[in-house]
């Protein structure tokens, strides 16, 4: 955590600098422009009073038979007696509210529904041409009218991060969304959320490029690429800064790859890597410090319980299934336990889906695993293992100041559950995002329906 | 031999060194094992038996009783309340067939070339100390359907095994069990191009092998698939077809009429439009309860009360799942119920579906499904609701004996847990 303030820091007083001397003339440092700015715009709301319900805040608090008071799309309080002048009133007894479902890796929009012929020759999970596609931007390809994305919506998920798929070691930008249904990604892109890098390591980039006859073809040529990629990020951004400063005439000729990796450099992108041994991301955390940038969360994580301190000491945070395992090599070593074991050792730890099925049930795999560490005696009671899928989601994209908790101030992306969310047969009654009810199991309508759906014989109602 | 007497915790009785050991030493003599304090669901009514006593002798259920002795000398279980449930099985998997999927040689599930057809018999490549059948195993799994899923030749897969879970030596049961056909979607286009050219071809071996065995009543010749389709025809193992669509489940349907065979499905996502259809044609239907997105043209109509609608209908019904099926046998099974009873399917028939349904479906219905006497002394105690996804298993009994927790996973976390534990100190001082 050390590490990271200080970072932050240097990376403000740099960017600080750099305004500061920069002649008006000169073009601005592009690392993290965003050309296509989100559209989005919060659907009609009304003031809302949620009271007797069994509140987890999502940062760790429980309120029993409490309330919770929704204004102008934001959480204005949570408690009791609560100021019920011109709101709406939904008597929440026996059920359950939490923040909105966060998911941090997901490939919605991009893997497609339904899967054909044509996405297993070109699909847009990720670009495959080159293991290092840090030019593409997931969101270019993200499909709004995707099927899954009212599916996720429908089981209580109000924000999703969209990565590309993990052949290329950089897979390109990936994108926080708002599952709701729109025409078009902007306007589902979520306010001054900053993109992620995906990049990947181990056994999915050098096994397919391997049989393409390229490299890498081993995990050290991986690595290789990596730091040779990350030296040249670092000239780039050098000759960009020197060009603002007026060391040098001309700017350097713009590079779609190394924008991204300067503002990984910058710090102003975060990096989602995927990873699954214990062994990998030891050295990927290193080559992280050779270079001075920061790992903002392995996902996958199979065998993170194996470092757990390594992984506090960087200040990265693991995003896990609660059981998949033994499908590849690399995964051979997870155990259903990881989670709790990395929350007893006192990391970040969260829950992500990978899968259309799984994002739909992210609160189902918090309870898989916390009853895994209740096996060993690592109990996570339901106040502090909804983190694992609020707030901690939330801290890791960058918005843990927004979203992710039920707290004043704060966007009010709020669930209620008709049962405990950590239960199979508690459904996600009403959605709110932004305040606005988006979402509402009694009154379901051809609004949650994707377009693809609309006017299908066999298509129609989800229970 | 040591007896153990009296009633004491079931987790107390599993941390006794001596008692596995026990259990292990006496396989010849007579041995029962009485499992008391148990809300058993038998699965023969509606509702669990309260306070029941399960006893098992020599491997079998003698009696399921509210509040009775154990008798005198039996090993005690008390379940301290808790639900024991028959043990779980899979209906339509690939256990024991495939370890590690992207290792390829680890995977035997599907031959490319050279066996005939609906004769590809798996039985073969069946590994027993595999890690996923162990963990399976742990997860309350006790039998599994295990089954092919590509021959080479269209549209047939092969032949399924019926998989008793074992912790030591086979754990195949009965080859020959089910034979099974892939139809529809990409699989069409990735053989002959057309699903039509699926059903025709399927429709042609059905009538080579009648016309074969009609012809030569005694013939000691007949062609392997001849005799791989004769069970089927007799109506002794059922035709098990992978499809999804509405309009092939109609074909499926008809296919039964037409042959007078028993059909399972396996998969059906759009079985809930032809419920009727089916449920006449008593056909069966093993559904993924995972499956509600619009994942392929075949799977438009997928939703998440496929199953409940179908049971509605009076089709029966057992549960697979066609992601996760090797990787988490067994637990994500019972998840699945869960989600189907979320969904409309009533509560015992959710139990149903991942335990009596598919010992129904495959035939093992006197052994496995049910707690009656009679049957296998197969059973599980849970620590809670056992479709409730974070219920842990508390023992698991094959043949009335306890069978071992300890899985690859579990020895992993046992070996990082005091690294773990030691920080976890450290942080709270």
């Amino acid at each position: 955590m050390k590490l990271t303030a200080w970072r932050w820091l240097l990376t403000a007083l740099l960017s600080l600098c750099a305004c500061a001397s920069a002649s008006a003339a000169r073009q601005p440092v592009p690392f993290a422009l965003d050309p296509y700015p989100s559209t989005y715009r919060p659907a009609p709301r009304t003031d809302t009073l949620i009271v007797n319900a069994t509140i987890l805040d999502g940062a760790g608090a429980r309120i029993d038979n409490g309330e919770l008071l929704i204004r102008d799309g934001r959480i204005v309080a949570l408690g009791q007696g609560l100021d019920r002048n011109g709101v709406i009133v939904i008597d929440a007894k026996g059920r359950w509210v939490t923040p909105g479902i966060i998911d941090v890796h997901s490939h919605n929009g991009t893997y497609s529904m339904p899967q054909t012929e044509l996405d297993v020759v070109a699909s847009d999970v990720s670009e495959i041409s080159d293991p290092n596609v840090a030019d593409t931007w997931i969101e270019h390809a993200v499909n709004a009218q995707d099927a899954a994305f009212s599916a996720a919506l429908r089981s209580g998920v109000t924000t999703l991060q969209v990565l590309p798929g993990s052949t290329p070691i950089f897979a390109g930008r990936s994108v926080v969304l708002k599952p709701i249904r729109a025409s078009d990604v902007q306007a589902m892109k979520f306010p001054g959320a900053r993109q992620g890098l995906k990049m990947s390591c181990g056994e999915n980039a050098k096994s397919y490029f391997s049989e393409k006859d390229r490299a890498p073809n081993s995990r050290q040529g991986e690595i290789a690429i990596v730091r040779e990629a990350f030296l040249r990020a670092q000239e780039y951004r050098d000759g960009w800064r020197d060009y603002e400063k007026g060391k040098r005439k001309e700017p350097p000729q713009r590079d779609l790859k190394l924008d991204t990796l300067a503002a990984v450099l910058d710090g102003d992108i975060q990096v989602h890597m995927h990873c699954y041994r214990a062994g990998d991301m030891s050295v990927m955390l290193d080559v992280a410090k050779e270079f001075g940038f920061h790992i903002a969360a392995f996902h996958h994580a199979a065998e993170a319980y194996k470092i757990a301190p390594q992984l506090k000491a960087a200040g990265t945070c693991a995003a896990v299934w609660s059981d998949w395992w033994g499908f590849k090599m690399e995964i051979l070593d997870a155990i259903r336990a990881n989670a709790a074991m990395l929350e007893a050792a006192g990391d970040c730890v969260m829950m992500h889906s990978d899968s259309p099925v799984v994002g739909q049930r992210l609160n189902i795999e918090a309870a898989k695993a916390a009853a895994a560490g209740r096996r060993v005696g690592l109990d996570v009671p339901p106040q502090r293992l909804i983190r694992w899928v609020t707030s901690t989601p939330a801290k890791v994209l960058g918005l843990g100041e927004r979203i992710g908790t039920l707290a004043p101030g704060f966007n009010a992306d709020v669930v209620i559950w008709s049962a405990s969310p950590f239960s199979i047969y508690g459904k996600a009654d009403q959605v709110f995002i932004d305040g606005a009810l988006v979402y509402d199991r009694a009154a379901p309508n051809q609004d949650t329906l994707a377009d693809f759906e609309l006017g299908r014989p066999e298509a129609g109602e989800h229970p | 031999m040591i007896r153990l007497r009296g009633a004491v915790s079931v987790s107390v009785l599993l941390a006794g060194a001596g008692f596995l050991a026990c259990l292990a030493a006496g396989r010849a003599a007579a041995e029962t094992t009485a499992i008391v304090n148990a809300t058993a669901w038998t699965l023969t009514s509606d509702a669990p038996v309260r306070d029941a006593t399960i006893v098992i002798t020599d491997g079998r259920i003698v009696s399921v009783a509210s509040a009775g002795a154990a008798p005198p000398g039996a090993h005690v279980m008390d379940a301290a309340g808790k639900p024991v449930t028959p043990g779980l099985m899979q209906a339509a998997t690939q256990l024991g067939l495939v370890e590690v999927s992207a290792a390829t040689e680890t995977v035997d599930s599907s031959a490319k070339s050279g066996v005939p057809g609906p004769a590809f018999d798996v039985q073969y490549a069946v590994n027993a100390n595999s890690a996923m059948v162990q963990l399976a195993r742990a997860d309350g799994l006790t039998r599994a359907l295990t089954h092919p899923t590509g021959s080479g030749v269209v549209p047939f897969a092969g032949q399924g095994v019926l998989l008793h879970l074992f912790e030591s030596g086979d754990i195949v049961e009965r080859p020959g069990t089910g034979v099974f056909v892939t139809i529809g979607g990409r699989s069409a286009k990735a053989s002959v191009g057309s699903r039509a050219a699926q059903w025709q071809m399927l429709r042609a071996a059905l009538d080579t092998a009648k016309s074969n065995l009609a012809a030569t009543a005694t013939a000691t010749n007949r062609p392997a698939e001849t005799l791989a389709l004769q069970p089927v025809l007799a109506g002794k193992t059922p035709l098990a077809i992978a499809t999804e669509r509405a309009s092939d489940l109609r074909q499926a349907a008809k296919l039964a009429r037409d042959y007078g065979i028993r059909i399972v499905i396996v998969g059906g996502a759009e079985a809930w439009m032809v419920a009727q259809d089916l449920a006449a044609a008593k056909v069966a239907v093993i559904v993924d309860p995972f499956a509600n997105l619009p994942a392929s043209f075949d799977a438009i109509g997928a939703r998440l009360d496929n199953a409940a609608l179908l049971r509605r209908a009076g089709v029966t019904v057992a549960l697979h799942l066609s992601s996760v099926q090797t990787y988490n046998a067994g637990s994500s099974l019972r998840e699945g119920a869960g989600l189907a009873v979320a969904n409309g399917l009533p509560y015992v028939e959710g139990l149903r579906s991942i335990m009596s349904a598919p010992a129904r479906i495959w035939g093992v219905a006197d052994r496995q499904g049910t707690l009656e006497p009679g049957k296998d002394g197969d059973l599980v105690i849970w620590d809670g609701d056992p479709l409730e996804p974070s219920t842990l298993v508390t023992a698991v009994l094959i043949q009335g004996r306890p069978v071992s927790l300890v899985t690859h996973q579990t020895a992993l976390r046992d070996r990082y847990l005091p690294m773990i534990k030691a920080i976890a100190a450290e942080n709270s001082k």
